[in-house]
């Protein structure tokens, strides 16, 4: 008996996207010093306008994206190097982030001219800035039992419901929000359908949930008799299912799975000094292997995506060993750092860092798909279920 | 070779390993019965020459051949020397020798040559105690040579591996060579060569254990269904997938990066990283298959152990994550921190 394969067959970033490179960390050499960040370790969820902006004027945004929306008509492989250097970098990349990743790409796939002619533009500029409206109080994995439901009126929707979990609500211009437009909550995928909603709009309440480490990131959104106009739908009415699960590929398999708090690394090379006994060397070392492993498989699933495949299942599989990853990241760190950090203040510098990264870990194994869901995609794949 | 000829090798290198590596030939060899039919077939199809030039009488591969020729080897727990004597034949022809036939063991480590005589020991050299000869790349004059000594005049003590392998230890003392010659790599770089082989191995060792234990899990029926339906069960196969991928992909990543970059130096750093990789994710694949299999994969009548004792051994086999992880370790620290984003992105140590 034969099971299906899980294979990521070594893939080389072609030379365009190794020369775009090296334009990347000049420009970010060149930026980054001047910025102030809000963040002590920025990443992909740390917004800056200003740096977005400063990117988009670059080209670096929409980088995939036909010209006549204001892209770069470059290849995935070449928006790849530009994410991860990003990430690698430890730029501020939260404003644009949620936009350039699968906003975007969903209204260039599935939006109407008139939208693609409105919005694309300005996301490609670092100007517009999109927040993700799935999830709500009784719909987390259960992305099909969501309740919000758009009612056709005359012209348009009359939409009442409650998103939470919606990163950057309070800062962002719009929210691809997930509604029930047909049918009954028992109908799962049937009736759904996506709305491009301006956060702006009257009726919409937007209310701050507070994270563990004290950080304002997430929304409750809430829609009260908010009325939508019908050229705010998004593809067509009832397809909502099937252009979600496209958005959720973009989400989960992007090297931020694994570089979200590529700092803490840093940090502990820092403070271990040039010549670190042999034991901490060697820990250091096996954490590099990891992340250089799961760099690989990264790589290999852009280059299957550049291939024209969807590796859905391949993705799903790099973000679980990625977030995991992620999660021992700080605690073993912490602990080599206990017994050889060099000084005592390195240490102490240290612990901020590690205790925050702490703090933020269990939230890499459920934002974007958790180990659970990704597990059971996994299973799928080697013909399980 | 082109990929038409790879695929072709590929394929007829699987089946027969397939067919003919039974389990009592995995058996035998742990209780020290030699499968002398076996390792012949294997000399025929000229497995031990496929990285060996054609003007050697090799078959003219790519180091990424032979290392893809391993990695099949690993899937079907192959109990002889295949590795060890294609690393040793790789090395006597790139020393200006030509490979001959037979088993042969590589020894690396603490070992000097002194007008043509070679002086050392090395604890757990794999395949010691069945090899007709050993290769050593030693030291003399600073200069790395490639000594080749015949069995009788080698001491050697038998200590089976974990996995019930004829390894050894191996002690020279002012030992004749029947070859000798300047080495095209360094001892240290014919370690990461054997490291890359091992890995390989481990990679397919891997890949067998998941298809056992997917397979087991789908013909297993308890509380009136096949166990493979159970929730519990998919995450934990879900996971053992992940740590298998993980194991292949660095593998092949570092088998390709060595390939490119040439037998003197490529792909030093992805060859540490795979091998620590595999070595770091064996126990958990090992862990997980065994509790999906309960007792009947803890008996001695199945297949399991063939694989899991392998990935048990095979970590420590030409460097343990620990070696090879403070060997990249030390390297990442003396260059800094701001020197890791570019070593990772181009798979290279920090200048």
């Amino acid at each position: 008996m034969t099971i299906p394969k899980l294979e990521f067959p070594p893939f080389h970033l072609p030379p365009e996207a190794e020369a775009l490179r090296g334009e990347v960390r000049d420009f970010l050499k060149e930026v980054l010093p001047g910025l102030k960040s809000e963040d002590r370790f920025a990443s992909w969820n740390t917004p800056s306008p200003q740096f977005s902006k400063a990117l988009g004027k670059r080209g670096w945004l929409g980088i995939t994206w036909p010209k006549q929306y204001g892209g770069g008509e470059r290849s995935f492989l070449e928006r790849y190097v530009v994410t991860e250097e990003l990430l690698g970098n430890g730029a501020p990349a939260g404003a644009h982030w949620v936009a350039d990743r699968q906003s975007g790409p969903l209204l260039l796939r599935f939006g109407s001219e008139a939208q693609r002619q409105a919005i694309l533009p300005r996301i490609a500029a670092g100007e517009c800035f999109f927040s993700i409206g799935m999830s709500e109080p009784d719909s987390g994995s259960d992305l099909a039992s969501v309740r919000t439901r758009a009612e056709p009126v005359p012209g348009g929707f009359r939409v009442n419901g409650t998103k939470v979990w919606t990163s950057g609500a309070h800062r962002n211009h719009y929210c691809i929000t997930l509604v029930r437009t047909s049918g009954q909550h028992g109908d799962r995928h049937k009736g759904l359908s996506q709305l491009l909603v301006d956060l702006k709009t009257p009726g919409i309440t937007i209310r701050p949930i507070i994270n563990l480490a004290g950080r304002h990131d997430w929304n409750e959104v809430t829609f009260s008799d908010c009325f939508i106009p019908e050229e705010c739908l998004i593809g067509n009415e009832g397809d909502g299912w099937l252009q979600v699960t496209s958005e959720l590929a973009f989400e989960r398999s992007g090297p931020e799975r694994f570089m979200q708090n590529y700092y803490v690394l840093g940090e502990l090379v820092r403070i271990l000094g040039r010549q670190p006994a042999g034991r901490a060397a060697s820990i250091l070392g096996r954490l590099v292997a990891r992340l250089w492993t799961l760099r690989q498989m990264s790589v290999a699933v852009a280059g299957m995506m550049q291939g024209g495949k969807s590796p859905a299942i391949e993705a799903s599989l790099v973000k679980d060993l990625g977030t995991i990853y992620q999660q021992d990241l700080p605690e073993i760190a912490r602990v080599v750092a206990e017994s050889d950090a060099t000084t005592e203040e390195d240490m102490a510098d240290f612990l901020d860092v590690a205790q925050y990264a702490t703090m933020m870990a269990p939230s890499y194994t459920i934002q974007g798909g958790t180990t659970q869901v990704l597990r059971g995609i996994v299973a799928r794949g080697l013909g399980l279920r | 070779m082109d990929h038409d000829t790879r695929d072709m090798l590929l394929e007829t290198a699987g089946r027969f390993f397939a067919e003919r590596c039974g389990k009592e030939i995995v058996n035998g060899v742990e209780k020290g019965v030699w499968p002398a039919d076996f390792w012949k077939e294997i000399e025929d199809m000229g497995l031990p020459l496929t990285a060996v030039p054609e003007d050697k009488g090799g078959v003219g591969g790519t180091l990424a051949d032979l290392m893809a020729v391993l990695r099949l080897a690993g899937e079907n727990a192959v109990p002889v020397p295949l590795a060890e004597t294609a690393l040793a034949s790789l090395l006597i022809a790139a020393a200006g020798g030509t490979p001959g036939p037979g088993p042969a063991a590589i020894v690396l480590g603490n070992l000097s040559i002194d007008s043509g005589r070679l002086t050392g020991k090395v604890d757990r050299v794999p395949f010691a105690s069945v090899a007709d000869r050993f290769v050593a790349v030693a030291n003399s004059g600073g200069k790395a040579i490639v000594a080749v000594v015949e069995k009788v005049n080698a001491k050697v003590t038998a200590a089976p591996s974990h996995a019930g392998e004829p390894y050894g230890t191996v002690a020279f003392d002012k030992a004749v060579c029947v070859f000798s010659g300047a080495s095209a790599v360094s001892a240290a770089r014919a370690l990461e060569i054997a490291a890359l082989a091992r890995a390989m191995q481990m990679a397919g060792a891997a890949d067998k254990v998941l298809a056992t234990t997917v397979e087991y899990s789908k013909q297993r029926v308890q509380f009136g269904r096949s166990i493979s339906t159970f929730q519990a069960i998919q995450h934990m196969l879900a996971e053992l997938a992940s740590y298998v991928a993980a194991t292949i992909a660095s593998a092949e990543a570092a088998s390709r990066d060595a390939d490119e970059g040439g037998l003197a130096d490529g792909g030093s750093f992805s060859i540490a990283a795979a091998k620590t990789q595999a070595s770091d994710l064996a126990q958990r694949i090992c862990a997980i298959s065994h509790q999906s299999m309960g007792a009947m994969g803890f008996t001695h009548e199945h297949i399991l152990h063939h694989y899991t004792r392998r990935l048990w051994v095979w970590r420590r086999d030409f460097g343990s994550e620990s070696f090879w992880g403070e060997k990249i370790g030390a390297a990442v620290a003396k260059a800094g921190p701001q020197a890791l984003w570019p070593a990772l992105t181009s798979s290279r140590y920090a200048a």
